[in-house]
């Protein structure tokens, strides 16, 4: 089942490591340039950091401002990490509606303006908000479109495995979360086990029998078949208990519970 | 008749006094509760609810904890309750004076429930869960399966009004709320890997249902199988191949057709007005249809005249982006399409795209074969004499 499950997640890592820019596929060099900011002085869309990170963006669109909000998040979290930051805005988009919505979103990473949509087109940029992440020799080693779903989680984990921070498992476990399904029979057998774990040590041998028995009903484990021994072993049915104990050192041989218990139904019996 | 009734009811009031008491405990002030989830080994629930700071505990539900007589066919119970174990949980084996319970509501529960500490260490997890069970489930009988207070659906949308109002008032209804499991088909009540409490990422939520034949909307239109769909179309849309279909469905229920979260033309032939691509310019850049001439914007495009302008941006008959493109998947690159639905028997209409190195082309079908040039290819340059290899 592990290896299923790490086979699917590498198909998820496959499957999103083959979006990309339309000009600039995963593991091109980037070519790094500067442009005017928002604050007015030049800057470099990428540093000389371990990891860069960029994002192109539309603040008159909900979903680039519901992304600048989950990035500044992000941006203040990992302050202290070697990453350079840096957003892409055309230079179409008023200025004041650009000012407003970075202002709003707390923002601290210098905002490029892209004149006449230049890099835009150089990157092949076709939807908006979309993340690029570069190495530290500028190679593109991510390429993260907006998700309305686990989009934070998403671009953090990604930064985090190109700083070497997180294995590529651990990203994976992000890309492609192991399913949260409900229960299942396992999970009752094991809440009637702890009941008769309880009404056992409590004396209520008749309910805690009868508890084990639907735990065994549902699942039955080396632990569920000792504890039904010990249970008939309290109420002197020792050669039922030996039973139990031998079924629980079935299922796991070294159960010291069925050891221990076996040894003295045994003697008892005798 | 009557005398067994009375007894069982004096006995509820009785529990309903001692639970008043015992369940004091549950009203005490977040920061007690906080304290308490810490000493249960709560530290990572007790730091989520930090996180999601529109949990809404302040609303968290009040429920009648007493036991249901069995005259009410009670639907479940719980196990110790129903064994008459009263004292498992409270400070008397009586059950008509049972006491107060014996631990705060959680920690108590998790003695037997003890793999829910597995369960709420999820990355995502619900208030309701993480401050008390008995928000949602009584502890003795109900007259509801697993315990709930109330019917699943209706106990969700009693605290989660915003959702409640979005499925009363949508026009457009989704089925997966008001059948099987409703909430429960996509969401998991206790915690979570993905956002919202989704059990899986919405695509593979989605799937489960939207992945069979025949499966229709509320028109009783079938609607396509998307497993597939993608499977015969290998060229996938972004939010598609993302797994995110909220991207542009909203799953509780909309005004748009489709359940789409903004506007879209339904039709072939649109007037072009931006305000009808709502949907596609979320994400897409508008100028792609605004500005008639670009050599950046779009390689759709002849030098620097915008094709997707000439087509979308008419007073009358303008295609909308449906008429080129399939929104989830194709065969060819774009998603464009390899045919179009042309008048009303459903007849399918060539479209007949070559992509070219320099641009494409598309064979006579809605007009008559055209085509475009976007870039120069690359001319490699002549070997000189010095470069050819000498022969030996």
């Amino acid at each position: 089942m592990r290896r299923l499950a790490y086979l699917a997640a590498g198909g998820m890592l496959w499957s999103l490591s083959v979006l990309a820019f339309a000009n600039v596929p995963i593991g091109a060099v980037v070519e790094n340039v500067s442009l005017p900011t928002l604050a007015g002085v030049p800057q470099n869309l990428l540093g000389d950091t371990n990891v860069s990170i960029f994002i192109f963006l539309n603040p008159e669109l909900s979903h680039s401002n519901q992304a600048l909000a989950q990035i500044a998040a992000c941006e203040k979290e990992m302050s202290g990490k070697p990453v350079h930051w840096s957003a892409v805005v055309s230079d179409r988009i008023p200025r004041s509606k650009v000012e407003a919505e970075v202002k709003a979103a707390g923002i601290t990473m210098p905002v490029l303006i892209d004149q006449g949509d230049a890099l835009y087109g150089k990157f092949g940029v076709v939807l908006h908000p979309v993340v690029g992440i570069t190495d530290q020799n500028r190679k593109l080693i991510a390429y993260q479109p907006f998700a309305k779903v686990n989009y934070g989680a998403v671009i953090r984990a990604q930064i985090l495995h190109a700083l070497k921070e997180i294995t590529d498992d651990e990203l994976a476990q992000v890309l492609k979360p192991t399913a949260a399904v409900l229960g299942g029979e396992a999970s009752v057998a094991h809440r009637f086990l702890r009941l008769a774990e309880k009404q056992f040590q409590t004396k209520n041998y008749n309910q805690a029998l009868t508890n084990i028995q639907k735990s065994l009903g549902k699942n039955p484990t080396a632990s569920a078949h000792s504890l039904r021994g010990q249970i008939l072993a309290a109420q002197g049915k020792s050669p039922e208990a030996a039973a139990a104990f031998e079924a629980a050192l079935k299922l796991e041989p070294k159960n010291s519970a069925a050891l221990e218990g076996i040894k003295v139904a045994k003697e008892t019996a005798k | 008749m009557s005398q067994p009734a009375n007894i069982l009811d004096n006995g509820r009031k009785s529990i309903a006094r001692n639970h008043r008491q015992s369940l004091s405990c549950s009203g005490i002030s977040a920061a007690i509760v906080g304290l308490l989830l810490l000493a249960c080994g709560y530290a990572a629930m007790a730091a989520d609810a930090k996180k999601e700071e529109s949990t809404p505990v302040a609303k968290m539900r009040k429920n009648d904890l007493t036991p249901i007589p069995d005259l009410q066919k009670p639907v479940s119970a719980h196990s110790p309750y129903q064994d008459g174990d009263c004292s498992l949980c409270h400070q008397n084996k009586d059950r008509t004076n049972p006491g107060a319970i014996i631990k705060q509501v959680n920690a108590l529960c998790l003695d037997c429930h003890d793999d829910f500490g597995k369960v709420m260490a999820r990355k995502f997890s619900h208030a309701a869960a993480r401050v008390n069970c008995v928000s949602c489930h009584n502890p003795h009988n109900a007259k509801q399966p697993k315990l709930l207070v109330e019917e699943s659906g209706a106990l969700c949308l009693s605290c989660h009004t915003a959702i409640s109002n979005l499925v009363t008032n949508a026009k457009v209804k989704h089925d997966a709320l008001t059948s099987d499991a409703k909430c429960m088909n996509c969401h998991n009540p206790h915690a979570a890997n993905v956002e919202h409490l989704l059990i899986r990422l919405p695509f593979d939520l989605c799937v489960g249902c939207h992945g069979k034949d025949g499966i229709k909307d509320q028109d009783g239109k079938v609607l396509t199988n998307m497993k597939k769909l993608l499977a015969e179309n290998p060229e996938q849309h972004g939010p598609v191949a993302g797994k995110d279909c909220s991207a542009c469905h909203t799953p509780h229920g909309g005004n748009n057709f489709r359940l789409l979260t903004k506007e879209y033309p339904a039709q072939f032939y649109s007037p072009y007005d931006p305000k009808l691509y709502d949907l596609c310019f979320d994400c897409h850049e508008a100028s792609v249809v605004k500005d008639p001439k670009t050599t950046t914007l779009t390689k759709f495009r002849n030098g620097d005249q915008n094709l997707h302008f000439v087509h979308v941006n008419k007073d009358e008959r303008g295609r909308t982006c449906r008429a080129c493109h399939e929104v989830h998947a194709s065969k060819q690159k774009h998603q464009i399409r390899d045919a179009v639905p042309y008048g009303k028997t459903g007849y399918m209409l060539k479209v007949n795209f070559t992509q070219t190195a320099t641009g494409g082309s598309c064979a006579q079908t809605c007009h008559l074969t055209r085509s475009y040039t976007n870039s120069v290819v690359p001319v490699a340059p002549k070997k000189t004499d010095t470069e050819l290899p000498k022969s030996p």
